[in-house]
C-alpha cells in the first residue's frame, strides 16, 4: 500500500517535472541537448569519433527534411538523394568554378533544391502514394545519371578539391569545426521542424494524412500543402548536401544513389516517423551501427539487414515514436462567461459577414440580400456511365432560409451536394453562389468562397481531438504566412490563440465544450455529427450543406439538432439540408425540393410538397396510404 | 530498317523478362498493397539456384530437355519456398500494422537476400553454361532470330498465358480477384485470405525465378547484385501498366524492354534510365493510374 502510494507520488512528481520541462521553450531544450552532446564529443577529441558524429549530424539533417515529406505530409519519397545531390553540386560548383564562399553558396543551394522540390512535386501530387514511390525513385535516378553524364560537372569523376569553408576569416579545417557547423545547422533544422509541426500547417498535414478528401472539403488546400512539404524537404536536403560537399572535399555521382535515399528513409522509419528525437536516434543507429559492425567486415550489411528487419518486427512504430499525449484543450486561454459565448459568436459572425459582403461588393459582384437567391442551380446534369444521377435540376436557395432536399434513396441528393462543393464536376449546368460560378473550382476554394458542409458518413479526423478537428475547419481563416509559422512569431502565436478561442466558441455553440479534449472517435454518433457541424461552421460560411445530419440520432438528439439548425439560421447562415426524417424536415424547412431518380419533381413550402401527388407517389407508389402526413403527425 | 527490327527483337526478349518480374510485383501489390522490393532479388535467387543445378551439380550434361526442365522447375519451387518464408517471417506480423514499416522490411529483405547470396555463391560473376543452347537461328530477311530468343519469349508468353487463365478461369483465381477488391468482404464469403496471400507470394516467386533462369541463359553472366536493376525495371513496368493490373504488367514490361533497346541502339546506354523514367513520369502525369490501370473510385 505504502509502496503503491510512493509510486503514485513518484509518478506525479515525474509528470509535474515533465510539465515543467515542457514549459521551457523547445529551442532552448534543443540547444542545451545539442550543446551537451556536442561538448562531450569535442572534449573526447578523438578524430574518428568526431568524424562519425559529423556523419550522424548530416544524416539527421537529411532525416529531418525527409521527415517533413514522409512523417508530416505522409508522402512516400524514395528519391530524396536527388535533393542532397543538387545541393551538393550547386555549392561545390559555385565554390570551385566561381570561387564563392561556402556560406554564400547556401542560399542558392537551398533555392535550387526548393525549386527542384516544386518541379518534382507539382505534376505528381495527384498520384496515389504507391505511384509516388516509383516517380520519386525515378527522379532520384534521373538526377544522379544526369550528373554522371554532365561533363561540366565532372561526369563520373565528380568535383574534386572543394575548398573548406571560411567563416569571416576563420578557416574551418578540423572534424571538430565541421561538427560545430553541423550541430548549428541541425539545431536550426530541428527548431523549424518543431514549429511547423505545431502550426496550422502541421494540423493541415495531419488532416490530409487522415482523410485528404475531408480535409479538402473543410478548406485545407491539400495540393498546396503537399507541394510545400516537397519544397521544404528539398531545401533541407540541399542544405545537408552543401554541408556534405565541403566537408568531404570531393563529390561524385556515386555518393547520391538510391541506396542513400533508402538509408535516409530507414533513418526516419527506424527512429519513429514524425518524431524529432526519433530522427536523431535513427541517424545514430544507421550511421553508428555499421561502424560498430566494422569488425565483421564481410557480413556487415547482412547483419545490418537482419537487425533492421528485427527492429521493424518488434517495434513497427519505430525506436522513439512520436508521442501524442492527451491534448490539453484551450491551453492558455482565458475563461469566458457562458452567456457571453453565443453573443460573441453572433457578433463575430456578423462582422465576418459584413466584411465579406463589403469585399464582395467592392469587387463588383452583386451581393444577394436576405430573400434573394444565394445559391442558383440551373440545368444541373451529372452522369455516371449510363446512369443519369442528376437530370436537369434547377433550384434556388435564398439567403437566410432553410432549404431541404428530400427524396427516395438514389434520388441524386448527395450528387447535387458533391457538385455544389466541387467534389464532382457536373456534366452540364450552372451553379452560381453569391452571384459567381463555382463550377470547376477545387473544394477548398469553394469553402473559402463561403460554403461549408458535413458528410453523410461521418468524416472526422479520427486521431485528432475534438477541438483540433474544429481548428482544422478554421484553416481558411488563418492570416499568418508560412515563414511566420516556421519562426513561431508573436503574430503567429496570436493567430493560433484566436483559432483556439474560436474553436471553443463553436464547440460551445453546438454544446460540446466539455468534450473538447476527447478523441473524435470516443464520442457518440450524435456528438460526432455535432462536431462536424461545428467544424463546418468554423470557417464562417454563408451557406452550410448538411448531409443527413439526423441519421442515427434518437428523438431527443434530433430535437436538439432542430434547435442547432435554427440557431445557425439565426446567425444569418443559409442552410441546405438533405434529410430522410420527414418530421424534422417539415419542422425546420422554409422550402423543400424533392428529387426522384435525378429529377426535381416538386419544389415549394412544406405543406405544398406534402400534398403533392407526384411526391406521394414517388415515396409510396400508387394507391398507398399517405405516410408522409402520418410522419408529420408523429 | 535492319537495326530497327533487331532492336525490336532484343527489346521484346528483355521485355518479357521484365514482364515476368513485374507480374510478381503486381500480383502481390494487388492482394496486400505492398511493393515487395525483394521481387528482383528473388529473380537473382532463382538464377543462382538454376546455375547451381546446371553447373555445380552437372545437370548440363543431361539431355537438353531434361536439364532445362530441371533448371526451371527446381529454382521456381525453391524460390517459392524462400518467398513464403519471407512472407511468413517478415511481412505477416506487420500486415495489419504499418505500411511504412513493412516497406522498410521489404527493403531490408532485398538487402538480406543480396548479402546472403554473396555469402553463399560468392561476390564473383558466375557463368551459365554458354553452349547449352544452340546459337543458331532463323534469318527473317535481315533479322537474325536465335532459337534461344524464340524459346525464351515463347516460355514467357506461356507462363503469362497460364497465369491469366488461372486468375480468370479458376475458382481460386476468382477468389484472388475478390481479395484484391476487399479483404473483409472476401473473408466473409468464406475465402481463406491467408492461403490466397500465400498463393500470391508463391506465384510471384515462381515467375521471378523463371525470369532469373532465362536471364542467365540469355546473358550467360549472373551476379548477386543483378536483382536490383531487374527489380527496378520491373517495378517501373508494373507501374507503367497500372500496378495491380495483370495485362498492364505484361504490356509495361514489353514497353520498357523496347524502350531500353531503342535507346541503347539509337542514342547511347548512358541515357537509358533517364528515358525510361522520363516516359514513366510523363505517362503518370497524363494518366495517373498507369496505361491500363482502372480509375480508383473516390470514397464519398
Amino acid at each position: 500500500m505504502i509502496a503503491r502510494l510512493a509510486d503514485h507520488r513518484a509518478g506525479r512528481a515525474f509528470i509535474a517535472s515533465r510539465d515543467q520541462l515542457e514549459r521551457i521553450p523547445f529551442f532552448i531544450r534543443v540547444i542545451v541537448i545539442l550543446a551537451i552532446v556536442g561538448g562531450s564529443v569535442l572534449l573526447n577529441g578523438d578524430d574518428y569519433v568526431t568524424s562519425v558524429a559529423v556523419s550522424v549530424a548530416t544524416y539527421a539533417m537529411l532525416g529531418l527534411g525527409l521527415n517533413i515529406v514522409v512523417g508530416y505530409a505522409g508522402l512516400l519519397d524514395l528519391g530524396y538523394a536527388a535533393f542532397f545531390a543538387i545541393g551538393a553540386y550547386t555549392s561545390a560548383m559555385l565554390m570551385t568554378i566561381a570561387h564563392w564562399n561556402f556560406f554564400a553558396t547556401l542560399p542558392l543551394a537551398v533555392l535550387f533544391t526548393g525549386t527542384a522540390g516544386a518541379i518534382l512535386g507539382y505534376p505528381t501530387l495527384r498520384l496515389r502514394s504507391d505511384y509516388l514511390a516509383i516517380v520519386t525513385l525515378g527522379f532520384g535516378e534521373m538526377t544522379r545519371i544526369t550528373f554522371n553524364n554532365w561533363d561540366y560537372a565532372g561526369g563520373p569523376n565528380g568535383i574534386l578539391d572543394i575548398p573548406w569553408p571560411n567563416f569571416f576569416g576563420y578557416q574551418l579545417s578540423t572534424q571538430g569545426d565541421f561538427f560545430v557547423v553541423g550541430l548549428v545547422l541541425l539545431a536550426i533544422a530541428m527548431i523549424f521542424a518543431q514549429n511547423l509541426d505545431h502550426s496550422r500547417l502541421g494540423r493541415g498535414w495531419v488532416a490530409i494524412k487522415e482523410d485528404e478528401f475531408a480535409a479538402e472539403s473543410v478548406g485545407v488546400p491539400s495540393l498546396r500543402l503537399k507541394l510545400f512539404a516537397y519544397v521544404m524537404g528539398g531545401m533541407w536536403g540541399g542544405l545537408a548536401g552543401a554541408f556534405f560537399a565541403t566537408r568531404i572535399g570531393a563529390i561524385d555521382p556515386t555518393s547520391f544513389t538510391f541506396q542513400l535515399s533508402v538509408l535516409v528513409l530507414i533513418v526516419i522509419v527506424l527512429g519513429g516517423t514524425g518524431s524529432l528525437p526519433g530522427v536523431l536516434l535513427g541517424a545514430l543507429v544507421v550511421v553508428g551501427l555499421p561502424e560498430v559492425l566494422r569488425q565483421f567486415a564481410d557480413q556487415r550489411l547482412l547483419i545490418f539487414a537482419v537487425l533492421l528487419i528485427g527492429v521493424m518486427l518488434l517495434r513497427p512504430q519505430g525506436l522513439w515514436p512520436r508521442v501524442r499525449r492527451k491534448p490539453k484543450p484551450f491551453y492558455g486561454l482565458q475563461e469566458e462567461e457562458a452567456g457571453d459565448v453565443a453573443a460573441r459568436i453572433l457578433g463575430e459572425h456578423q462582422v465576418q459577414m459584413e466584411e465579406r459582403d463589403r469585399r464582395h461588393a467592392a469587387a463588383g459582384h452583386q451581393v444577394p440580400q436576405p430573400g434573394e437567391a444565394l445559391l442558383e442551380v440551373e440545368g444541373l446534369v451529372q452522369q455516371f456511365g449510363g446512369l443519369r444521377a442528376v437530370d436537369n435540376v434547377s433550384f434556388n436557395v435564398q439567403r437566410g432560409e432553410i432549404f431541404s432536399l428530400i427524396g427516395p434513396n438514389g434520388g441524386g441528393k448527395t450528387t447535387v451536394f458533391n457538385c455544389i462543393t466541387g467534389v464532382q464536376k457536373p456534366k452540364r449546368g450552372r451553379i452560381r453562389f453569391d452571384g459567381r460560378s463555382v463550377v470547376g473550382l477545387r473544394p477548398h476554394v469553394i469553402v473559402s468562397r463561403g460554403i461549408g458542409r458535413t458528410f453523410q458518413g461521418i468524416r472526422l479526423f479520427k486521431n485528432m481531438a475534438v477541438f483540433e478537428n474544429v481548428m482544422v475547419g478554421l484553416y481558411p481563416r488563418h492570416r499568418t504566412m508560412t515563414w511566420q509559422a516556421m519562426l513561431h512569431t508573436p503574430g503567429e502565436r496570436t493567430d493560433e490563440l484566436r483559432t483556439l478561442q474560436e474553436s471553443r466558441r463553436w464547440l460551445g455553440f453546438v454544446g460540446l465544450e466539455s468534450l473538447a479534449g476527447r478523441l473524435a472517435t470516443e464520442l457518440s454518433y450524435a456528438d460526432q455529427r455535432r462536431v462536424e457541424i461545428a467544424r463546418a461552421l468554423a470557417a464562417h460560411p454563408h451557406l452550410v450543406l448538411f448531409d443527413e445530419p439526423a441519421a442515427g440520432m434518437n428523438p431527443t438528439e434530433k430535437l436538439e439538432l432542430v434547435g442547432i439548425i435554427r440557431k445557425i439560421r439565426d446567425l444569418g447562415i443559409t442552410v441546405l439540408l438533405i434529410e430522410h426524417d420527414m418530421s424534422l424536415v417539415m419542422r425546420v424547412s422554409d422550402r423543400i425540393g424533392v428529387l426522384d431518380h435525378g429529377v426535381l419533381i416538386a419544389l415549394g413550402k412544406p405543406a405544398e410538397v406534402q400534398q403533392n401527388p407526384t411526391v406521394i407517389e414517388a415515396y409510396l407508389g400508387r394507391d398507398e396510404d399517405d405516410v408522409i402526413v402520418k410522419a408529420q403527425g408523429a | 530498317m535492319g537495326p530497327f527490327l533487331e532492336y525490336t527483337v532484343i527489346g521484346l526478349t528483355v521485355g518479357s523478362f521484365y514482364a515476368l518480374v513485374a507480374l510478381g510485383y503486381t500480383i502481390v501489390y494487388g492482394i496486400i498493397r505492398l511493393i515487395n522490393f525483394a521481387q528482383g532479388d528473388l529473380s537473382m535467387v532463382g538464377a543462382f539456384l538454376g546455375w547451381t543445378l546446371l553447373v555445380s551439380f552437372g545437370f548440363q550434361r543431361l539431355p537438353l530437355y531434361l536439364a532445362l526442365i530441371a533448371a526451371f522447375v527446381v529454382p521456381m519451387l525453391g524460390t517459392a519456398v524462400v518467398n513464403l518464408g519471407i512472407l511468413q517471417f517478415a511481412y505477416k506480423p506487420l500486415l495489419k500494422k504499418s505500411m511504412l514499416a513493412i516497406l522498410i522490411t521489404a527493403l531490408g529483405m532485398s538487402l538480406f537476400l543480396q548479402n546472403s547470396a554473396e555469402l553463399i555463391w560468392g561476390p564473383a560473376i558466375q557463368a551459365y553454361p554458354p553452349n547449352l543452347l544452340p546459337a543458331n537461328g532463323l534469318f527473317m530477311g535481315p533479322v537474325h532470330l536465335t532459337y534461344v530468343q524464340i524459346a525464351l519469349v515463347f516460355v514467357s508468353l506461356l507462363l503469362m498465358g497460364g497465369l491469366v487463365a488461372f486468375i480468370q478461369r479458376t475458382t481460386v483465381g476468382t477468389a484472388m480477384r475478390a481479395l484484391a477488391v476487399d479483404h473483409d468482404a472476401a473473408r466473409l464469403m468464406g475465402i481463406d485470405v491467408d492461403a490466397i496471400i500465400r498463393l500470391a507470394f508463391v506465384l510471384g516467386a515462381m515467375l521471378a525465378a523463371a525470369s532469373g533462369v532465362m536471364l542467365g541463359l540469355y546473358y550467360v553472366q549472373i551476379q548477386f547484385t543483378m536483382g536490383f536493376l531487374l527489380g527496378l525495371r520491373a517495378f517501373t513496368a508494373a507501374v507503367l501498366g497500372g500496378i495491380g493490373n495483370i495485362p498492364g504488367a505484361m504490356a509495361g514490361g514489353m514497353l520498357i524492354g523496347l524502350l531500353e533497346a531503342y535507346t541503347t541502339g539509337y542514342l547511347s546506354g548512358k541515357w537509358e534510365d533517364v528515358l525510361v523514367f522520363g516516359v514513366l513520369i510523363t505517362v503518370l502525369i497524363v494518366k495517373p493510374t498507369g496505361l491500363f490501370g482502372e480509375r480508383v473510385a473516390e470514397r464519398m
